[in-house]
Formats: C-alpha cells, sequence, structure tokens
C-alpha cells in the first residue's frame, strides 16, 4: 500500500517550501525517481542545498520512522522510503560543502566470522540508513582485520557486530579486544539472537540491543555529541 | 489414515518441474570446496571462481532414482530404535538453545551441561518423546570442549536416539570417538550409530555453507546417519507467498538430497523443513505462525511425491511462557502437520522460537506428543469395531459402563492426560488452582526426583571419564 501524504501548505509557506515539500512526499511514498527528479529541480532552482536535505530527505526519514514506530508502515516500506532517501541525497552530495554533515554518523557492519546469517544484520543496517547514518555493510564471515581496517579507512564511529551461531560469538570480544589494543576512539555494538545484554557487557561492547529498532537508538545514543 | 491434500498431482508436479527449473538457471552458490569438487564430478556445471553450480534436470532426476522412502534412529538401547515413516509421528525435541528457564526462579539464563543432563533424564522418561535431541548450549563447557559438555550428559542420561549438530569437524569427530567408546568399538558404533547428525548446509536462498556442508559430506562418506533442514523465511530470504517459499525450498531440499546422492547413491533422507514467513512489521522470526505449519503441510505433500519421509521443526512457539500462546501455537501447527501426515516433528520444550528450553514446557509437549499419535493411530477400522453385536445387546437405554468390552477398552482407547485437568471447577479450586504450567512443573519434578536407572553404568563412565580428560560431570541434578 502506498501512503501519499496530502502536502498541505500554510500561507506563510513559500514557493521554495512547496517544492521541498513535495520531495519530502516523495520520499514518504517511496518514489525513487520522482525524489531524484524534484531534488534536480530545485538544485536547477538554486534552492538552499540545506534546506533540501533536512527538511525535505531527512525530515522525511523522521516522518518514516514514526510511521514505523507507530505500526503503521512495515519494514519494506521503511527499507524503500530509505532507498528514495539515498538516491536524492546521491544528487546533492557534490553540492554539500566541507564539512557540512549528511549524516548522524559512520556505522561499519557485519557477521561475524563464520557465520553466514545475515537476516538480522541486514535489518539493522536497513534501518540504521533509514535513520540518516551512513552505513558500510561488509556483508558475512567478517573477520578482525577487516573490521578494523574498514573502520580506520571510513573515520567510523561504530562497529556493529551481529552473530546467530553461539560458536561465533567469541569473535566479537576478539574485534572489541584490539580495538582497546590499538587505542582506537571506535565504539562497538553487537547483536544477534543469542547475544545478551550479560555477553556484551562481559566482552566489553558499548552497545547491545535485542532488536532492530533498539540497535538504532543505540547507535543514536552512542553517537550523540 | 488418508492424508489432507492441498494440491492436485499438476500442482505438485509443477513445483517439482520450477525445482528443477530454479536448480538448473538460476543455480545454487556453493561455499564449500569438496561440494563443488563433487557437484563438478557428478554432472554439474561449476565455475570455480564464483563458486556457482548449476544443476542440469538429468543429474538431479538421476539422484531422485536413488532416494530410499525410509530413515532409521538408533538408539543406546534397541527398544528405542524408530524407523520413518511408521504408524506413529517420530517426536524430537526442539535443539540448540542457548537458554534455559531455570527450573527455580523461572528467570532466563545461560544453560549448562548440567541442565542437559536433567533434560536428557526427563526426555528418556516422557514416552511422548521418540528421539532426544540436545535441547541447550552448555555455558559452562570447558575450554576445547563444546560440543563434548553437550553430547556426554546427553549420552549418559538418555538411551533414547540423541541428535545434534557440532560446530566443526574437529567436534564431530571427538563425538564420534565418543560414541565408539560407549559401544565397545569402531565397527560395533557404525553398526549401531546412536548418535544422529543434524545440519542446516543450506542457508537460503540458495547458498551451501562451508562448516555445514563439510560435516553432511564426511558422514555421508562414513554411511553414519545424517539429514539436513531447510530453513527458508519468506519475506526474507524467499519470496513472500507460501508458493514462491514452497518452490524454493523444494528445490533447496533437491539440490541437497542431490548432493548426498552423488557422494553415495541410497543415503538415506528426510525432506525436514522450517519454513517460515517473516513478520514483515518488524521483521520478526515467527516459527509459531499459523503459515509454518501450512509449509509444513506443503513440503510433506511433496515429500510424499519424491517417496521420501518428511517433517521438520514443527510445533515451535514464539511464546516466552507456557501461556495460551504457546499452547495453539505448538497445538494448531502440529496438528494441521500431522493431517497432511507428516513424519518427523521437532517440537518439544522450547519457548521464545528456540531461544530457551523450559521443563515445563517439555511436559506439556509430551502431552501434545501422545494426542497426536492418539490421532495418527486413528480409528483402526473393522468390521469387530463397529460393535453391532453390542450395541444389539445393550440396546436402546442401557449403560455401556460395565462391559467386558469397555474393561478392555478403557486404558487403550483414549489418551488420559496428566497435564490436562478434566476435574470440576470446585475440586481444581481446592487444590490452588494450578494451571497447565505448575501441573507440568510438578510432573517433571516427580520424575527428575527418583534416581536415573538409564543412567551410564560405573564402568563405563569410568571407561569414558578415563579416555577424555576434565569432561563436566555430567549427572542429573535436580532439586525445586
Amino acid at each position: 500500500m502506498l501512503v501519499v501524504i496530502d502536502g498541505q501548505m500554510t500561507e506563510r509557506k513559500g514557493r521554495e517550501k512547496m517544492s521541498v515539500q513535495d520531495i519530502y512526499d516523495a520520499v514518504v511514498a517511496f518514489d525513487i525517481e520522482k525524489v531524484v527528479a524534484l531534488v534536480k529541480v530545485e538544485v536547477e532552482k538554486g534552492t538552499n542545498v540545506s534546506d533540501i536535505l533536512s527538511d525535505g530527505l531527512i525530515g522525511a526519514m523522521d516522518e518514516v520512522g514514526q510511521r514505523y514506530t507507530e505500526g503503521e508502515f512495515f519494514v519494506p516500506e521503511m527499507l524503500m522510503a530509505a532507498k528514495a532517501m539515498k538516491a536524492g541525497l546521491e544528487v546533492l552530495k557534490p553540492l554539500l560543502s566541507q564539512g557540512e554533515s549528511t549524516k548522524k554518523g559512520t556505522i561499519i557492519i557485519g557477521t561475524v566470522k563464520g557465520d553466514l546469517h545475515d537476516i538480522g544484520k541486514n535489518l539493522v543496517s536497513m534501518m540504521m540508513e533509514g535513520a540518516g547514518f551512513e552505513v558500510i555493510d561488509l556483508g558475512v564471515d567478517v573477520d578482525t582485520e577487516k573490521f578494523l581496517a574498514t573502520a580506520k579507512e571510513r573515520n567510523a564511529d561504530i562497529i556493529c557486530m551481529s552473530a546467530l551461531l553461539t560458536t561465533t560469538m567469541p569473535f566479537m570480544e576478539v574485534t572489541v579486544k584490539a580495538i582497546r589494543e590499538q587505542g582506537l576512539n571506535l565504539k562497538t555494538m553487537v547483536g544477534g539472537a543469542p547475544v545478551s545484554e550479560d555477553f556484551a557487557t562481559k566482552i566489553g561492547a558499548d552497545g547491545w540491543s535485542p532488536d532492530a529498532p533498539g540497535a538504532v537508538e543505540t547507535a543514536r545514543r552512542l553517537t550523540a555529541k | 489414515m488418508e492424508f489432507t491434500k492441498l494440491f492436485t498431482q499438476t500442482q505438485v508436479e509443477r513445483v517439482h518441474e520450477a525445482s528443477l527449473g530454479i536448480l538448473e538457471n538460476v543455480g545454487m552458490l556453493v561455499r564449500n570446496e569438496k561440494a563443488l569438487i563433487i557437484f563438478a564430478k557428478n554432472g554439474c556445471q561449476v565455475d570455480m571462481e564464483t563458486k556457482m553450480v548449476k544443476f542440469p534436470r538429468e543429474v538431479v532426476e538421476k539422484a531422485r532414482q536413488t532416494f530410499v522412502p525410509t530413515y532409521t534412529f538408533t538408539a543406546q538401547d534397541p527398544k528405542f530404535d524408530v524407523t520413518m515413516p511408521g504408524n506413529r509421528p517420530i517426536v524430537v525435541t526442539g535443539s540448540s538453545a542457548p537458554n534455559v528457564i531455570d527450573p527455580k526462579t523461572g528467570e532466563e539464563r545461560r544453560a549448562t551441561s548440567q541442565d542437559i543432563a536433567n533434560i536428557a533424564y526427563l526426555i528418556n522418561e516422557l514416552p511422548g518423546f521418540d528421539v532426544f535431541s540436545i535441547s541447550t548450549l552448555a555455558d559452562d563447557a570447558p575450554e576445547g570442549q563444546f560440543s563434548m559438555s553437550r553430547f556426554y550428559p546427553a549420552l549418559k542420561n538418555c538411551k533414547k536416539p540423541v541428535r545434534s549438530n557440532t560446530p566443526n569437524m574437529e567436534d564431530l569427530k571427538i563425538v564420534l570417538e565418543l560414541g565408539a567408546l560407549i559401544a565397545g568399538s569402531e565397527e560395533a558404533y557404525r553398526k549401531r550409530p546412536f548418535i544422529n547428525h543434524h545440519y542446516c548446509p543450506v542457508v537460503s536462498p540458495l547458498t551451501f555453507d562451508v562448516e555445514s556442508t563439510e560435516a553432511v559430506i564426511y558422514l555421508t562418506e562414513q554411511g553414519l546417519p545424517v539429514y539436513g533442514t531447510i530453513v527458508p523465511n519468506a519475506g526474507m530470504t524467499s519470496p513472500l507467498s507460501l508458493m514462491g517459499t514452497l518452490t524454493l525450498g523444494n528445490a533447496e531440499f533437491l539440490g541437497l538430497a542431490t548432493l548426498m546422492q552423488m557422494i553415495r547413491p541410497g543415503a538415506p533422507l528426510i525432506y525436514a523443513v522450517l519454513s517460515t514467513v517473516a513478520d514483515m512489521r518488524t521483521g520478526a522470526y515467527a516459527p509459531g505462525a499459523i503459515e509454518t505449519g501450512m509449509m509444513q503441510m506443503a513440503h510433506t505433500e511433496m515429500a510424499r511425491f519424491y517417496n521420501v519421509p518428511s517433517g521438520g521443526y514443527i510445533g515451535l512457539t514464539n511464546a516466552h511462557s507456557n501461556d495460551a500462546q504457546s499452547g495453539y501455537e505448538t497445538g494448531m501447527n502440529t496438528t494441521g502437520a500431522l493431517l497432511a501426515g507428516a513424519d518427523l516433528f521437532n517440537m518439544g520444550g522450547l519457548l521464545g522460537s528456540l531461544m530457551a528450553f523450559d521443563f515445563g514446557k517439555a511436559v506439556i509437549d509430551n502431552e501434545i506428543a501422545l494426542m497426536l499419535k492418539r490421532m495418527k493411530k486413528g480409528y483402526e477400522y473393522s468390521e469387530e469395531n463397529l460393535c453391532l453385536d453390542l450395541i444389539a445387546k445393550i440396546g436402546p437405554g442401557g449403560s455401556y459402563m460395565d462391559t467386558d468390552h469397555t474393561m478392555k477398552n478403557m486404558r487403550s482407547i483414549a489418551v488420559l492426560p496428566k497435564i490436562a485437568t478434566r476435574e470440576m471447577r470446585r475440586r481444581w479450586e481446592d487444590q490452588g488452582k494450578p494451571d497447565a504450567y505448575s501441573r507440568a512443573m510438578k510432573e517433571a519434578n516427580k520424575i527428575l526426583s527418583k534416581p536415573n536407572k538409564s543412567r551410564f553404568t560405573e564402568e563405563l563412565d569410568a571407561k569414558v571419564r578415563g579416555h577424555f580428560s576434565g569432561l563436566v560431570a555430567g549427572d542429573v541434578d535436580w532439586s525445586l
């Protein structure tokens, strides 16, 4: 089901606002092509880029997140909205000034070494993107070296590790230890069906959540400046 | 007993054809090197670079020719040997949960080898269960003894067939060493292999993993009992339609079965599944959903087409306590599967979608198992059972209460539950209004408070403990 917001405008919103609202509406309606086209039009018109970003793209994702929390949007709808948002963001990227933040933080995510089960990890990855994080998804069977190398290269804020098998959980501890030993300024989050809060505390991870929406909340908390 | 059919013969054949098409045109990603070589040697198109394997239909059809219709679970005690299909469903505990609901506190905690010993003894004594699939992991396992800390307490305290998995080849070989030691020799063990290995070598969609596939190849080569469960999750790892997930899962079963038949034609198979539909509101895993039962019914119909035993993880629940949800999810899904003709039910003892073992749940599931077996036993149609002479003799207005016929049948015709209540309300109130869970825990306590007569002899235990150093105690230790 497509849910399209009726873009009711108030008097004080000018033409520009109205067009940014169209972008917002297109994101909430998961219309990737329309988002891209509308963002291009606004850029050509000379609309303030950060307005397009915050009032259009990111604002829409806040609405999507709200609707998800209320049970109106299902996971695939959130995924499609995030895709639409990202498509619009790609158009804006070259125009953003240095230091202008498009993201809430950078996250490296993957299932740990030996574990190919990635449903939960994919869900977290997608919801993090939806919440405005830049997510670098390393896929499955990721070893400590790869986590750390990517985190350094991308100047990441958090490494998120997922495991479904209890036999692969120990690799989480290996990575957390390596970060401590190298003195890296990086937070770690762990999750997956068998991963408990006690386990997370025991291995010294900074964050844990029993489910994907909670992981987003935890990441927000860990990156709050 | 005639089984429920969901499809026409044409539809069943179409699902088979479509599955062959998937294997032939889409193919499978095979991460295990040995499997790639086996597939290449036996006529599949294998790209060693991308690890993609395509199965020409005649290769799969050739494998089908050597499918066998039965699968036997062998036990330490031969009286517990059981072969599928038979006149009863084979009921197995759910397995490998990381947690247990502590029987004293009711709180969830990590499970230990001592929990496994207690569970093994309980399952040995509960008549509804045929196979003990080691219900939990052992958090207290000493370094390097992950699998031994599970199999030793299980085999020590349960004489029924024991089933479980191992995380790697090293652990698998140690477990087989334990089996040979208990049997007396490797040769004796091979004659009666009472450890039944189970893996999920296929990660949906259409991917063979490394370690589990390695174990399946090894055990099949060795002629030891092994089977795999196929676990697509609609909306996540398979299409969000029951037909799409059935077809994908069926293709995955054929892929795995083909591998096993290539290694050893005639290797016994079980068409085992845990096909689920994800809850798309949140992405939650939903093995307790009614669609799991529907999927099992359809896969079982496909298994009948292939003439192989069928079943899977059926009767699981998402509930976190022994409440109405845990009962209706286990009850409805297993009933559907039974009516469709499923042979194997991995259903007992777990709460929270495979996350925690609960002693009360195991006892309740034992009772559900007995009910399922009653249904499968069915009506026993015969002229004698029509009871026409008796009906004539008693006539209108009489009573059947004091006839020889009733006396003869009164202990066998109906399931006589220990957990379900049939008393009047006042009696129940007088007992403090016990619910099914508290009655089940009372029954568990009754069983586990008695010494385990099926435990290893002291002599055997000394031999095992002498051979493997640093083993966990592995003994039943129970108090409420």
